[in-house]
């Protein structure tokens, strides 16, 4: 575990030199809030309507955790690099160091958005505060509750991308499967809530990662309640022990392809 | 004179060719990355389904305006980056000293530095643009001015990258700051001009030069007008002189703000 | 005739410095530290026509932002230069149609394409009408032997075929200077030796200006006649090769192998360099001690076997680094 621990702080002692580009980051984040605040400002006809039961200032935050988890936590370790060492054969040098290459590579993941993920954070609640206003009903004490919700819907969401990657064994470039997910996700859990979809749909958006990676933690924070926490923290432990497992079993294929064409 | 720019033309379209050459090496990649991104395009439709459900009129467009919004801004970004795709990796190349290679040929450097890579994926984007107008909205005439957008819009895409890339020649950060602009662009110009009002309008008809690249030329297709056409014209050939000019009294300072890399 | 004039040639660099540690770090963000080198500081030397000229020095010298000021890559913070009458960082355009570049490590051949194309490729950057590319293209590929493996895709290419191409692309348009900056880093000796003849060809029959940067001593010692060795930014020796070796050659190296262990010679100027048992190893100052009388001190009866030699070149150079330092 200690070797773990090092590896988190040199990643973080490198990525604070990169401070000032996190913070020019802010612009797009900014940006992309600032056009959903435009849009739904516009969507929503009297400051009272519901739309698919979300207030006005709820469909708001919704976005802005929602992309706040996305911005903050984006990087290109457990995608771009992780494809790159595997089609260069880099990885035939760090599989032979005493760790293991994923567990490697989503600890410098983590402590790349050990950095980046506060300072959206912070941000957006600046953000929110003054551009949206408060979350009706919203208390502190569930904000704390659904922290380790959050962490574990980005988790989630790096093994999935990991796995993704995982598959360069195979062919040539995995990027365009990253493209395809990430739509997936923004289009379906991160611009709109789950429940504006039709009826017919949202059981089978449950069954996806969609459902514990972004729409869980947002709907937690922005209406929280008990019986949703325990059924999406249930969710959670069994789409990271799912990924896990994937992860091990395509990177143990991967690894004894990698043996039987020497690289 | 004439002979140079012959030469010169000549010299970028065996480059554009040659990149275009090495990206289909290998087929199946290619292929797929043509494919996902049309797809990857195609997914936002979903989104629009979703909001003209809720409300017929957003920000003023319809369906087939957002749609043709979309398409413009796929193609016009698309086609910048086949290309002129170096023109949005430009900070990296001036940050590692890596103009060199097209400092000691004679012909137009900055030229030269911006054919010298293209993006696969960018075709996916180009014909997801045509394929919208074909599919959603087509008239002859609009296609020609679809046309005809899709190259001013490439035109202003491409200068403002090249402007915000040029940034690198004195600061070192304006990498990220660039890249965030020009994702600024991107993310403004697949939103209805409606929706935003005061400020943001006005940034974005002078800052973010989306206004001109996408907004306008959508409302010259949804109703005709010449004088808004020659604007669009003129404010492509303005920019472009701009980011020229930038760039190259950057490149008298690629000297100095150099790294040691240049050296060995 | 001179092809190259430099005067005074100066360029400083800024280098971002950062502190140790997280607070290093931190404090970097807000405050950060540059530090001003001179990386090339008042050089003046000129090159004739023909010339086959060596620019040496150790890393960091300011060898290859010479160059890259010669050939318009840099502008120079002060001083001046010419290359075939024109300045470079004015005339980039113009000067580049008469000069050919080679940056060891860096490629500008596409890999994905055949030598051919990439020559055919660089004609058009050149200018050349097709027919004249054509007769160009194939003149080169049959003086210097590439006919073999002109239409392989570059990335199909050993090395060494590679860094013939690459030189072959610098020449398509006939330049009068070629400047090569370290051409022959990473290769084998058998491909070294093939290189340095394409070069010595090209100076006997183009009668081209040759450039050299390297840190390689043979290719020094069996290319140029004529050597700068630059260190800090600024020239430490501008000597012919020729001229070099007599200056520093006064040494020699005496190995002798015996049949059983004597006491050692010694008399001023000769000094031990190694001694294992019975085989020991004497630099002779001849400027000192003439080598007969130092060959007198040793005893004859138990020589087995002797060897003269000079000093290598190589060890000559960094003596002079060395030097240079010292009095830098």
């Amino acid at each position: 575990m200690r070797k773990y621990a090092v590896i988190y702080r040199s990643v973080l002692m490198e990525n604070l030199q990169y401070a000032m580009n996190i913070a020019f980051g802010f612009i797009s984040y900014f940006i992309f809030i600032y056009v959903f605040i435009c849009l739904w400002n516009y969507m929503y006809a009297s400051p009272e309507e519901l739309i698919a039961g979300y207030t006005k200032e709820q469909m708001i935050w919704y976005v802005m955790i929602t992309e706040g988890m996305w911005f903050g936590t984006r990087s290109g370790t457990v995608t771009r690099q992780a494809a790159t060492d595997i089609r260069n054969g880099n990885i035939a040098y760090l599989m032979n160091k005493p760790y293991h290459y994923t567990l490697y590579i989503l600890t410098k993941y983590t402590a790349e958005w050990g950095i980046r993920l506060p300072m959206y954070a912070a941000l957006s609640i600046s953000m929110g505060l003054t551009m949206v206003g408060r979350l009706p009903g919203f208390r502190l004490v569930s904000l704390l509750a659904t922290l380790p919700v959050i962490l574990l819907g980005i988790t989630i969401n790096a093994v999935f991308k990991l796995c993704i990657s995982l598959i360069s064994f195979w062919i040539e470039d995995s990027n365009p499967f990253q493209w395809i997910y990430d739509k997936l996700i923004l289009v379906i859990g991160t611009i709109f809530p789950v429940e504006i979809f039709p009826a017919a749909l949202q059981p089978v958006f449950r069954l996806t990662p969609i459902y514990t990676v972004c729409y869980g933690p947002a709907k937690l924070v922005v209406d929280f309640s008990w019986e949703k926490f325990l059924e999406i923290v249930a969710a959670q432990i069994i789409y990271l022990a799912v990924g896990c497992g994937l992860m091990f079993f395509l990177y143990g294929k991967g690894v004894k392809k990698l043996h039987v064409n020497g690289g | 004179m004439l002979t140079a720019a012959k030469n010169q033309l000549r010299v970028c379209g065996l480059s554009v060719r040659y990149n275009i050459m090495r990206e289909m090496l290998n087929r199946v990649t290619f292929l797929t990355n043509i494919g996902f991104m049309i797809l990857n395009n195609a997914t936002f439709i979903v989104q629009w389904v979703i909001l003209f459900h809720l409300k017929e009129d957003i920000g003023g467009y319809r369906m087939s305006d957002v749609m043709l919004l979309w398409g413009l801004a796929a193609s016009s970004y698309g086609l910048s980056r086949i290309l002129f795709a170096r023109a949005f990796s430009l900070p990296g190349l001036i940050i590692n000293g890596k103009l060199d290679a097209y400092l000691v040929q004679p012909k137009n450097v900055l030229l030269s530095v911006i054919t010298s890579s293209t993006n696969t994926s960018a075709i996916g984007d180009l014909i997801y643009g045509f394929l919208i107008v074909c599919l959603f909205c087509f008239s002859v005439n609009r296609l020609l001015l679809f046309t005809l957008f899709t190259i001013t819009g490439t035109v202003i895409v491409t200068a403002f990258s090249l402007l915000m890339g040029s940034l690198s020649f004195w600061f070192v950060r304006a990498d990220a700051f660039g890249d965030n602009m020009v994702n600024c662009l991107i993310s403004f110009s697949t939103y209805p001009d409606g929706i935003f009002q005061g400020t943001a309008r006005f940034l974005l008809y002078n800052i973010i030069p989306v206004g001109m690249a996408i907004y306008q030329p959508i409302h010259i297709m949804i109703e005709f007008d010449g004088r808004s056409l020659l604007i669009v014209l003129g404010y492509a050939a303005l920019l472009t002189a701009a980011a020229v000019f930038v760039f190259y009294r950057g490149l008298r300072r690629y000297s100095s703000s150099n790294l040691m890399e240049v050296r060995q | 005739m001179n092809v190259i004039e430099t005067e005074n040639l100066s360029k400083t660099f800024r280098v971002k410095q950062k502190e140790k540690g997280i607070a290093g770090s931190m404090r970097s963000i807000f405050h950060p530290q540059t530090q001003e080198i001179p990386a090339v500081n008042h050089i003046s030397f000129q090159v004739e026509e023909g010339e086959m000229l060596a620019f040496i020095g150790p890393n960091g010298a300011g060898k290859s932002t010479t160059i890259k000021m010669l050939t318009g890559i840099l502008y120079p913070d002060g001083g001046r230069a010419e290359v075939l009458g024109l300045d470079p960082s004015r005339k980039r355009k113009q000067l580049a149609y008469k000069i050919g570049t080679v940056f060891g490590q860096k490629e500008q051949l596409w890999t994905h394409l055949t030598p051919y194309d990439n020559f055919r490729f660089f004609s058009a950057v050149y200018d050349l009408p097709d027919r004249e590319a054509e007769a160009r293209i194939q003149e080169l590929s049959d003086t210097f032997e590439l006919s073999g493996f002109i239409n392989t895709p570059v990335r199909n290419l050993s090395l060494g075929q590679r860094i013939r191409c690459e030189i072959v692309a610098s020449l398509i348009h006939r330049p009068r200077i070629l400047f090569l900056d370290e051409p022959t880093i990473g290769l084998d000796p058998v491909v070294k030796e093939n290189i340095r003849s394409l070069i010595r060809q090209m100076n006997r029959e183009l009668h081209t200006t040759i450039f050299l940067t390297s840190h390689d001593i043979g290719d020094i010692e069996k290319l140029c006649k004529r050597i700068i060795i630059v260190n800090n930014g600024q020239i430490v020796l501008d000597d012919s090769m020729s001229h070099l070796k007599y200056h520093y050659l006064n040494r020699k190296i005496l190995e002798i192998k015996q049949q059983e262990e004597t006491p050692l010679p010694s008399a001023k100027g000769i000094t031990v360099l190694k001694q294992n048992g019975s085989h020991i190893k004497l630099e002779v100052d001849t400027g000192i001690i003439r080598i007969n009388d130092a060959l007198r001190l040793i005893n004859a009866e138990h020589v087995e076997d002797i060897t003269i030699s000079n000093v290598p070149l190589e060890n000559i150079i960094t003596e002079i680094y060395k030097s240079a330092d010292i009095g830098a």
